[in-house]
């Protein structure tokens, strides 16, 4: 309330600086040229490739994508919700550990974690399989983790943690008086569940929900491991398999027609969602009591962490200590041409670092515009820096090897490339960490300090930075820890001899080499964890 | 105290971002500037030095000792080696046609590497030791050369399958008997490739593809790489895989019961398919000097014992030993296929295994 009363009162000493829309012009410019290049492949991509495409290939990529993304959303928002509501409105036992535990498996990339359950699962020679086997003197038909199922399966069960942390944020906001409300007019526990408290959950769900999908759209590691065809592994195989680059950008064009629609439905209810404060009558609602299905209640949310944070770890650790154990094994983890382990770590911890900063740089402009000016250009232009969500690692990759080599020949094939495809796909989560910030910051601050005769550049490097650096940080780790996971951008873009983490676990894998993988792996877990355990430390319920 | 370390903690975060990112810089200016020491190369035997830049498509573990030999040799020189399949570096490569990158490109098969020279891709270049060769496994106008050649072969579990019952046929491969039973590499796979490539040549695209069509109604599970199927195999997972002969070695020195044919022997069988792996210098390669170096070790006599030690690879360079317990090719009727013509349509071969959906 006291912000939107004294913005107009701003307005008068801090009028719209040209400088300021120049900068944030020019960030949007930044990200949109890669977009626009792809597209103008796309429809140049020439009849003939479109005919075929659309005769052969499209329509089952199409098929084969939005399946994948409606399982994984549904069943993300299922298991999210479900994991939330167990932690933060009953009395489950463990719960203030499960909180933690089950945002966990933000830190462990979905391939990673394919390929240990595909270890364990594939049918016949998989882990569990085999011990079922032994046990019972004879074969027993287990669910295979390969193809659409397990594609499923695998996202939704390391892709589940955004509905979850987003929608316990909401139920902790949520107020007594509204369930009390639903009761005193005689609906059952369940009734209110279903008919007040989650509607009113809703558009943080379904936020949530969207970005999970966004995520599916661009996943390829976990659908190239399972053999799942969707767009994005289908762009790939074009790219390295085939020299063919009109196809993959028509199906890149299609891609992100897809992804830009759901964009813009998470665009609009991240609006909404915004707004969900705390009025002065706000009580905590008080918590369900389980009672008989509190045993039933705890070995569900306790296999969900299970499968999804201890199988991975755990087997990761027994694998890297094998790997560690063999001095054959170890020697061949350690070198690469002249590159060595170390030299996998720090490129993983540069390239990812050095995108945070530039990331979060860049979105400064863009955030100071939104926030202290509010009105449709600066949105959309803040709108337009989101525009990364919607271009999955494959089509950014596509787009900057064709545009760099032609243009810009002198950065092909440095690792300025790879930085800059991190930038453009992870700028939305810094240009959202930089709002929250601003959007948290008095306006007062800065009228003060114009008072005082600062300029408005000095206002912002003295005052308001100094007094955001918490939440650029937070954005700032949020790129770093895409960044680090990130793969087939990584893959396609990556000069000779600079391979990160997430490259080596990649090569290693897929050719069958678990074990060597592993120790790559486990130290990707680690790195991402630390970042993401700050990040949780952020939020209230975190502490 | 709480607000104090969290302030502390991201006064650490961006200390570490910058110190990260300076020392990028660095990274990156060193790899085009010469460093100190190569503004003066040290002399060694062959006077070779700076960064050598090395596409290769074989699987890492199989190249990285030959790199550590040539390495001890030539310390002053700094290997950069980018590995992913033959395919998704002869498609850099062509990318980078006007740009090039790559010194040396290794791969795991001719035809990739013949269909790069058509498109004007190499440099020529004759290795010392290059005549000793079978002449067929250099590339025209000393564009290519052969390293090593490799047989396709079946691998099976000796406790699920006996030897007089083991298949002795590629095309046996077909038959239901074996159903659910086989475990091949997909059609990602450069040797996959390679070997649809021959067959096309040997007996057309239709019955290529009618005996691609009969390993799927076979329910073969098509793997990413061979390493999972000699394992799979080895392991009794599958009775029976596909693969180039070294994985059956390879499996069996992990103490796994298996057994191997060499198929296609019969009276008018197709013979035994084969292919040899090999290695050319880009055109417009940066470091020549320690291309050629490079070139000429693979295929000296020591270069091309560590492929055969290792790998159990059959050397090209006459009168390298096979490793022990490896069965030489001179007995087996190989199968006959023209290279050139095979690699001129290699996107056919391609076009053909998506066509009929090939995993």
């Amino acid at each position: 309330m006291q912000i939107q009363d004294t913005l107009p009162q701003l307005r008068r000493y801090y009028h719209i600086s040209p400088r300021l829309l120049f900068a944030a012009g020019l960030v949007a410019l930044f990200v949109a040229i890669p977009l626009a290049y792809i597209f103008f492949r796309a429809i140049t991509g020439g009849e003939e490739v479109w005919i075929r495409l659309l005769q052969t290939r499209i329509w089952k990529l199409l098929g084969n994508t939005l399946l994948l993304a409606a399982t994984v959303t549904g069943g993300a928002a299922l298991i999210g919700v479900t994991m939330s509501f167990f932690t933060e409105r009953t009395d489950l036992p463990g719960r203030r550990v499960f909180r933690w535990l089950l945002a966990m498996p933000l830190a462990i990339p979905p391939y990673i974690g394919g390929i240990v359950h595909l270890t364990l699962l594939r049918p016949r020679g998989g882990f569990i399989p085999q011990l079922l086997a032994s046990w019972f003197g004879q074969p027993i038909p287990t669910p295979s983790p390969l193809g659409f199922g397990g594609a499923a399966f695998i996202l939704t069960l390391f892709m589940f943690p955004y509905v979850y942390l987003l929608s316990g944020a909401a139920f902790r906001s949520l107020n007594a008086s509204l369930e009390e409300a639903s009761r005193t007019f005689g609906r059952s526990n369940w009734q209110t569940l279903w008919e007040v408290t989650l509607p009113a959950l809703r558009p943080g769900i379904t936020a949530g929900a969207l970005l999970v999908a966004l995520d599916v759209l661009a996943e390829y590691g976990t659908v190239a491991l399972l053999r799942y065809e969707t767009f994005s592994s289908a762009i790939f195989v074009q790219l390295s398999g085939r020299y063919d680059r009109s196809a993959a950008a028509v199906l890149s064009g299609v891609l992100i027609v897809i992804a830009v629609i759901i964009l813009w439905g998470e665009l609009r209810l991240q609006g909404q969602a915004r707004f969900t404060q705390m009025d002065s009558q706000w009580r905590p609602a008080p918590p369900h009591q389980l009672k008989r299905w509190k045993i039933p209640a705890f070995l569900l949310v306790a296999f969900v962490v299970f499968a999804s944070l201890l199988v991975p770890v755990l087997v990761l650790g027994v694998w890297s200590v094998q790997a560690l154990l063999d001095s054959e094994t170890l020697a061949s983890i350690m070198r690469s041409g002249s590159q060595n382990f170390g030299n996998y770590v720090w490129n993983s911890l540069w390239a990812s670092g050095l995108a945070a900063v530039i990331a979060v740089l860049l979105s400064l402009p863009v955030a100071l515009l939104s926030v202290r000016y509010p009105n449709k250009l600066t949105q959309a232009i803040s709108r337009f820096c989101q525009i990364g969500y919607a271009i999955p690692g494959v089509v950014i990759a596509l787009s900057l090897v064709l545009m760099v080599n032609r243009y810009l020949p002198f950065l092909y094939a440095t690792p300025l490339v790879v930085v800059m495809a991190y930038v453009l796909r992870h700028m939305p989560q810094a240009v959202r960490a930089s709002e929250s910030a601003l959007n948290q910051l008095s306006p007062s601050m800065e009228e003060a300090s114009r008072t005082l005769g600062r300029t408005s550049l000095q206002t912002i490097v003295q005052v308001i930075l100094p007094l955001i650096v918490p939440g650029l940080l937070a954005g700032a780790g949020l790129v770093f820890l895409t960044s680090l996971k990130e793969l087939p951008a990584t893959l396609l873009l990556r000069p000779a001899g600079f391979d990160t983490l997430a490259v080596r676990v990649w090569i290693w894998a897929s050719e069958g080499f678990y074990v060597q993988a592993a120790p790559a792996a486990l130290l990707l877990v680690v790195a991402s964890a630390a970042p993401l355990y700050f990040l949780l430390r952020r939020e209230q319920i975190f502490r | 105290m709480q607000h104090f370390s969290r302030k502390l903690f991201g006064l650490l975060f961006v200390l570490t971002l910058l110190v990260s990112a300076c020392g990028g810089g660095t990274t990156v200016s060193g790899e085009n500037v010469p460093e100190t020491e190569s503004a003066q190369p040290v002399e060694n035997e062959a006077g070779v030095s700076g960064d050598l830049v090395i596409y290769s498509g074989r699987s890492e573990s199989l190249i990285q000792p030959v790199l550590d030999a040539f390495q001890a040799k030539h310390p002053t020189v700094k290997i950069l080696l980018k590995s992913g399949s033959n395919s998704e570096l002869a498609n850099a490569l062509i990318e980078e046609q006007a740009n090039p990158q790559a010194d040396v490109f290794v791969t795991t098969e001719i035809f990739t590497i013949q269909n790069l020279y058509q498109q004007g891709l190499f440099a020529s270049y004759r290795p010392a030791g290059a005549d000793s060769l079978p002449p067929e496994f250099i590339g025209p106008d000393d564009s290519w050369i052969g390293l090593t050649r490799r047989a396709r072969v079946i691998i099976y579990n000796t406790e699920l399958v006996s030897a007089e019952e083991a298949p002795t046929s590629i095309f046996d491969l077909t038959d239901p008997k074996w159903k659910g039973q086989i475990a091949a590499a997909g059609s990602t796979n450069g040797g996959m490739q390679a070997q649809v490539a021959a067959m096309r040549q040997l007996l057309g695209d239709v019955d290529t593809q009618e005996w691609l069509a009969g390993l799927m109604a076979n329910d073969v599970t098509f793997f990413g790489g061979h390493t999972d199927v000699r394992k799979a195999v080895g392991a009794g997972e599958f009775k029976i895989g596909l693969v180039n002969h070294y994985y059956y070695y390879l499996q069996q020195a992990e103490g796994s019961p298996v057994g191997i044919v060499f198929p296609d022997q019969g009276e008018g069988g197709i013979g035994l398919i084969s292919n040899a792996t090999s290695a050319a210098i880009v055109k417009g390669a940066k470091n020549v000097p320690a291309a050629q170096a490079f070139l000429d070790f693979l295929i000296s006599e020591e270069g091309q014992k560590l492929f055969a030690e290792l790998n159990y690879e059959y050397p090209l360079l006459p009168g390298v030993a096979l490793k022990e317990g490896v069965q030489p090719l001179d007995g087996f009727r190989l199968a006959d296929v023209n290279v050139a013509e095979a690699a001129l349509d290699f996107n056919g071969t391609l076009d053909l295994m998506e066509a009929i959906g090939l995993p």
